[in-house]
């Protein structure tokens, strides 16, 4: 038998391409979201840093994206859908310290190469496809009892 | 749950509700009823804010009757360093000492060696620390609070070094009880302090151990007293040179530069001014100054030589503190040979790990909580949006926390209650007719 896990909470956010001036909105709304929830600290913080990678991995590369961000009574999944240029090789763009970042996203204090791996070290389930071209789905779970 | 000691007070006589306070707390922790200001105790960081704010005098700075502490058999001061930099040129050090003595302290510790022993833990630490960065050190009771309660999940950030004056504390009394043959709990240890927050963190640590040290006094208590003695002392007082007080430089350089120089060669940041200090965090909490290795933040703009129970203007304190480094050696071989002594045999990790703060008692379980959240958001469309703040709380999204777990009501708000409003007429309009 399959027991489907209850969507609890579900917001949906907007993500603009190549706007920095609002990037990292959405997880702010998200840590404040979750702070109010009083979820433990640390999957907070995951799901803050996995959020916001995400956040950044649209607002750098991408045209448009969304961020679902849905809590369930076990888990929090983050989804991300954009439209934009596609990963051509997942598996390497997973490695620390690769990254296609320009030098203005450099100097931004971006692109250093940690964005993927560090929302696969955040997250307890990671799901990513790409269509060269068209966009990037993904999806990070925080399980709300892998801390316990 | 037991109620937090603060360092602040509000004088309900006195408070006539004009809300400035509330607007100024960056943990939303006031909330202003029928005209008088109140504190929710597990969201107060103790950083003073409210006090600078309020218009009518009506908050204080706690002071902690030392009364108890003067019956101990023998009174050891702890001079912060920012003591050395508030009196006018001409007045030395050794008569600063002598003044402390003069109001009944048996002997004044000076705490260069715990600086010195700080110093090399910290290099030590911040070396071999795997992550999560940057570390945080705890030395400003204030940011350590703000993390407890604002950003819980960078409680692991927190370097684990005690500060200088615990460990000062603890050092002053084993050292006066041994000289003297009797228990260590017959010698008080108390702290001479720029601000608040570190007498309160003495009353009420942050780790919810037990201080080294036995009290806290501001600066501004002590200083018309040196101040007084200093100017009828013997000459010969004000020719003791500075070198045989504090032996080397290092006194003083936490106060004026921080750990610049001890982490050479890491990646370091110091902070000040609450602000931005939240500022910073803000990014810190999502990952984004994973590359620095170690964020010294203050809650005083300019650090604790502008606490607010220092006296001198900030500017002129920081030039003493100047030249105070100047006339010092940068390394003494007596400091050198107490941190070679002490480092190896010493504990100088903090009493308890540090764990964030809990804000609210039994919440429910998750679905009764994000039951909640929503019921707040429904609310929050239908408020004005105007963060007027009459409804006594400082925005209208708390307005609409508190209204979702039941800490106010929604005809608070005078958009829906005329009632409210000839209530709020008769508080503030009463003496004006």
């Amino acid at each position: 038998m399959t027991v489907y896990s209850e969507e609890l909470f579900k917001r949906v956010f907007t993500v603009y391409g190549h706007n920095f001036d609002t990037a990292g909105e959405t997880s702010t709304e998200i840590k404040s979201i979750l702070k109010g929830l009083e979820i433990d600290s640390d999957i907070i913080r995951r799901a803050l840093v996995v959020a916001f990678e995400a956040e950044m991995n649209v607002v750098m590369y991408a045209n448009i994206g969304t961020v679902s961000f849905v809590i369930t009574d076990e888990a929090i999944d983050i989804e991300v859908a954009d439209e934009g240029p596609g990963i051509p090789d997942i598996e390497q763009a997973m490695q620390e310290g690769f990254s296609t970042a320009s030098d203005e996203m450099r100097e931004k204090g971006f692109g250093f190469g940690m964005g993927l791996p560090n929302i696969k070290k955040n997250s307890d389930v990671l799901k990513i496809e790409s269509d060269v071209g068209k966009g990037t789905k993904l999806l990070a779970r925080i399980r709300l009892d892998s801390n316990a | 749950m037991r109620e937090i000691t603060h360092a602040f007070k509000i004088d309900r006589d006195k408070c006539r509700g004009k809300l400035a306070c509330m607007g100024r707390c960056p943990t939303q922790a006031l909330r202003v009823k029928d005209g008088k200001a109140e504190v929710i105790s597990e969201l107060c960081i103790d950083c003073g804010n409210c006090l600078k704010a309020c218009p009518s005098g009506a908050i204080s700075a706690t002071t902690h009757s030392l009364k108890a502490v003067w019956k101990n058999k023998y009174k050891v001061a702890v001079p912060s360093p920012v003591l050395f930099s508030q009196f006018p040129d001409g007045i030395s050090s050794a008569q600063i000492i002598e003044g402390l003595k003069s109001i009944g302290f048996d002997a004044v510790y000076i705490l260069s060696v715990e600086n010195a022993l700080v110093n090399k833990a910290i290099r030590e630490f911040v070396a071999q620390w795997k992550g999560p960065f940057p570390l945080i050190p705890p030395y400003c009771p204030v940011i350590v609070r703000l993390i407890q309660v604002a950003y819980p999940g960078m409680i692991g950030q927190l370097l684990p070094i005690e500060v200088q004056r615990e460990l000062a504390g603890r050092e002053a009394k084993r050292k006066y009880a041994k000289m003297l043959g009797i228990s260590t709990d017959e010698v008080a240890a108390i702290h001479v302090t720029p601000c608040q927050a570190k007498s309160i963190s003495i009353v009420e640590p942050a780790e919810g151990a037990k201080s080294y040290l036995d009290g806290g006094i501001g600066i501004s208590d002590v200083y018309n007293a040196i101040l007084t003695y200093a100017q009828s002392s013997k000459e010969s007082e004000s020719k003791i040179p500075e070198k045989d007080i504090f032996f080397s430089a290092e006194m003083f350089q936490g106060v004026l530069r921080g750990q610049r120089r001890n982490l050479h060669g890491f990646h370091y940041i110091p902070l000040t001014g609450l602000r931005n200090v939240i500022h910073v965090f803000d990014d810190v909490e999502k990952g984004k100054m994973r590359l620095v290795d170690f964020l010294e933040c203050y809650a005083c703009w300019g650090g604790c030589t502008n606490g607010n129970l220092t006296v001198d203007n900030f500017y002129v304190a920081r030039s003493k503190l100047h030249r105070l480094v100047t006339e010092l050696p940068e390394k003494s071989p007596v400091i050198e040979a107490e941190v070679e002594k002490r480092y190896s045999s010493q504990d100088f990790f903090l009493k308890a790990p540090l764990k964030p703060r809990s804000i609210k008692g039994d919440m429910g379980n998750l679905k009764e909580r994000i039951k909640r959240i929503k019921e707040a958001e429904a609310i929050l469309t239908t408020l004005p949006g105007l963060n007027c703040g009459l409804c006594g709380a400082p925005s209208c999204k708390a307005l609409a926390n508190d209204i979702a777990s039941g800490e106010a009501k929604k005809t608070d708000c005078i958009f829906f209650s005329k009632d409210r409003l000839d209530r709020l007429r008769s508080i503030y309009l009463t003496n004006k007719k």
